[in-house]
């Protein structure tokens, strides 16, 4: 992508032939980026990406069945939906769009439509707008209606009308296309100013907090709340927006010959006290990666922002009053798998196996990387809530999540080495890995809701799970390296 | 003792045979060329000596370490260029070898870093980005760390791929000079005249199988190692598949 040319005529003058005018030239790209797409998917994965739609149904079925028997109200479900959806939109965004290295690194040696800017005469703008309308469809066809579907299951049968579970694809679509648009933008900002990144966060967050920004009114969910034309331009008006700005504001960074000091490596290396050099070479990898630490920083503070809304839901919607502490660490320790794909990112298992250096290794050096770029960034947001939670909520919080991070860890090792990223389409791994994920995180969840009536116990159970899960993440992070080294030779 | 040694070396994924009952001794000091047409074994055979593959049957000794049974210990000892291979995009190329250097547990890893980037020309790009230097750059990076630790063997897929023509002659001369001081160097290639001119012997294999083994330098004065190469990889009364001058730039397993 470097050297794209944004500043090339309009290509509208000259691509398409066939007297099609610029729409034409860009839903032609769609079709052939959509069928792209899915060949992508089923040269990595087989015909078992097409069962991740009726998994997606199935859990998300299970999942608001199990909220409303244990007196979740369908309404909270749904609100906690677009929360879910919000961030998962932002998580995308994130990873697939922080910028040419990293769509160059998630996908590997793949040739795709994307990259045709220095080819082709279309501007990268139109290939960036194009993808990001193909990624909207294709996550919305594969995530959303099965989840919808899912949903829609037991909504209809609590006596939902069927227009309100229609209204919630629709909603829950918008929102996530609001998640996606935010990370682009805030990315494509990014590209021109670090500074204004920080800018648009903090205006954010101070409109936020000072109740100044109404995000409900702002979001498609403010339109499943109040189906009207004027909620409609409210709620759907920025995600539109964003969606156009991001694209526009993206600016290909040019290739530049950056350097870098000559004792850095020794330096970073010393600091962490890395004698395989693993570690070393990661943590520069990701510093120097597009968003650099900030989006470890970043997809952390997505997390704790929607765990301590949908907390707050739960206890508006109920009579409990769940432990902040219990839930955020929990929430941002299975977060931590977004730490994981970074640190697993930028090098593979068949390099090691071509230097002296057992995978055993390899996968203590990711550990270390693993728990200094996720620990750190977690800890920033739990300290932070010491503004309105008490400090014993916020300490049981810092000693869950780096537990819970640590068997986030080694569970993601074990069932997907170097390649996070298969879970997406790979349908039994994907099942594996919930289930591994679920079997920790339900009776911590369970824990922060039972803070309310029995608080010692709670927090003596949520700490235990804890230390169990972290002891069997560490066996299984030791046995990872041997399990691979078996698999790829 | 040969420094590399095999005898039936099979490989088989699934219904497909990628490397069949290869046994091969390669002495040392030999600068050995292994060479085929695309697909027919020459990246396994490597992947299987090195430890990074298993056999499916056979066995295989490298300077007298097994890669099945201690695949560490023959990495410890040799040299790895493996074809299209690049060095990490946002380490330096000085990050790199001081990682390979840790790696290898190396001792004064500056002094051999300034060494080879001053004999492969990157000394003023040392301290650049690797995702900002060009092909050929990188390519000389790699050079670098096969050669760091002065292993007694190198395993090379695609020695002068990217490299100018000044640099591949520097190629060349490292290489011939390296197996006159008593080390191996095994080469797998495409380019025909690179084998002629360098190799001491070469191996021929078509569909995973070793068809036929000769030094170069033993051809008759008419005759040119393409077409010998023509003659063991050809079924008779094919024509054409391999183009005159015989140096392509295609890849295969």
């Amino acid at each position: 992508m470097s050297g794209a040319d944004t500043t090339a005529p309009d290509d509208t003058t000259r691509a398409g032939g066939g007297g099609s005018g610029p729409s034409g030239l860009s839903t032609r790209l769609l079709a052939r980026m959509i069928r792209e797409e899915w060949r992508l998917q089923a040269e990595l994965f087989g015909d078992r990406f097409a069962l991740f739609p009726l998994v997606i149904a199935v859990v998300a079925g299970l999942g608001v069945w199990l909220l409303t028997v244990a007196g979740t109200s369908i309404d909270a479900v749904a609100a906690g939906l677009h929360g879910l959806v919000f961030f998962f939109g932002l998580q995308v965004g994130t990873i697939g769009l922080v910028g040419r290295d990293a769509l160059r690194d998630v996908l590997g040696d793949v040739t795709l439509l994307v990259f045709s800017a220095r080819t082709l005469p279309v501007t990268w703008r139109r290939l960036l707008g194009v993808f990001v309308v193909k990624d909207l469809l294709y996550y919305s066809g594969l995530f959303l209606v099965p989840m919808a579907v899912g949903y829609a299951a037991v909504a209809l049968s609590a006596g939902q009308p069927a227009g309100t579970v229609a209204l919630l694809w629709l909603t829950t679509t918008g929102a996530f296309a609001l998640g996606v648009g935010t990370s682009l933008t805030l990315t494509g900002v990014g590209t021109r100013s670090r500074a204004a990144v920080l800018a648009l966060v903090a205006a954010a967050a101070a409109g936020i907090l000072t109740g100044r920004l109404d995000i409900v009114a702002l979001s498609p969910y403010g339109f499943y709340l109040d189906p009207s034309l004027r909620s409609a331009a409210l709620g759907f008006g920025p995600a539109l927006a964003l969606a156009v700005a991001g694209p526009l504001a993206f600016q290909p960074v040019e290739s530049g010959g950056a350097r870098s000091a000559p004792q850095r490596y020794e330096r970073v290396r010393s600091a962490i006290r890395d004698d395989g050099g693993v570690a070393t070479r990661t943590l520069l990898e990701v510093t120097r990666s597009s968003g650099s630490v900030w989006k470890v920083l970043f997809s952390m503070g997505v997390l704790f922002g929607v765990t301590v809304l949908l907390v707050r839901e739960v206890a508006r919607a109920t009579t409990l009053a769940p432990s902040y502490g219990i839930a955020v660490g929990t929430l941002l320790g299975l977060g931590a798998f977004t730490t994981y794909s970074w640190v697993t990112q930028f090098d593979s298992a068949e390099e090691y196996l071509r230097l002296p250096l057992s995978l055993s290794a390899a996968f203590a050096g990711k550990r270390t990387a693993f728990l200094v770029l996720s620990v750190p960034a977690g800890l920033v947001y739990l300290v932070g809530s010491l503004v309105w939670l008490p400090p014993a909520q916020v300490v049981v919080g810092a000693v869950v999540f780096p537990l819970v991070a640590v068997y986030v860890f080694g569970i993601t090792a074990y069932v997907t080495g170097f390649a996070p990223n298969e879970l997406l389409f790979d349908t039994p791994l994907f099942v594996a890995f919930g289930a591994a994920l679920a079997a920790v995180a339900v009776p911590l969840v369970v824990a922060a809701l039972a803070y309310t009536e029995a608080p010692t116990v709670a927090v003596g159970v949520s700490v235990g799970v804890s230390l169990l899960a972290a002891a069997v993440g560490v066996v299984l992070s030791n046995r990872a390296g041997p399990r691979w080294q078996r698999n790829l030779r | 003792m040969p420094a590399i040694e095999t005898e039936d070396l099979t490989k088989r994924y699934g219904d497909v045979t990628a490397l069949s009952s290869l046994s091969l001794s390669v002495p040392e000091g030999e600068l050995f060329g292994l060479l085929g047409p695309n697909g027919s074994g020459k990246t396994t055979t490597i992947e299987i000596l090195t430890g990074q593959l298993d056999p499916t049957e056979g066995s295989a000794s490298v300077l007298g370490h097994d890669p099945v049974v201690d695949p560490l210990a023959v990495r410890e000892a040799v040299g790895i260029l493996p074809e299209r291979e690049d060095p990490p995009s946002f380490l330096t190329p000085r990050e790199y070898l001081q990682f390979v250097g840790d790696v290898r547990d190396l001792s004064g890893v500056d002094d051999r870093i300034a060494e080879w980037a001053d004999r492969l020309g990157f000394v003023d790009t040392l301290d650049t980005i690797s995702t900002d230097l060009s092909e050929g750059e990188r390519q000389r990076v790699m050079l670098a760390q096969t050669f760091i630790h002065e292993p007694d063997l190198v395993f090379i897929d695609e020695p002068l791929v990217n490299l100018d023509p000044i640099m591949q002659a520097e190629v060349k001369d490292h290489m011939r000079d390296y197996c006159d001081r008593g080390n191996t160097l095994f080469l797998s290639t495409h380019f025909l005249e690179v084998a002629e001119q360098l190799c001491t012997s070469v191996g021929i294999v078509r569909d995973g199988e070793l068809v036929a083994e000769r030094d170069p330098r033993d051809l008759d004065p008419d005759e040119q190692l393409l077409d010998y190469f023509r003659r063991e990889v050809e079924p008779e009364g094919a024509t054409g598949g391999i183009p005159a001058g015989g140096a392509t730039g295609e890849s295969g397993r």
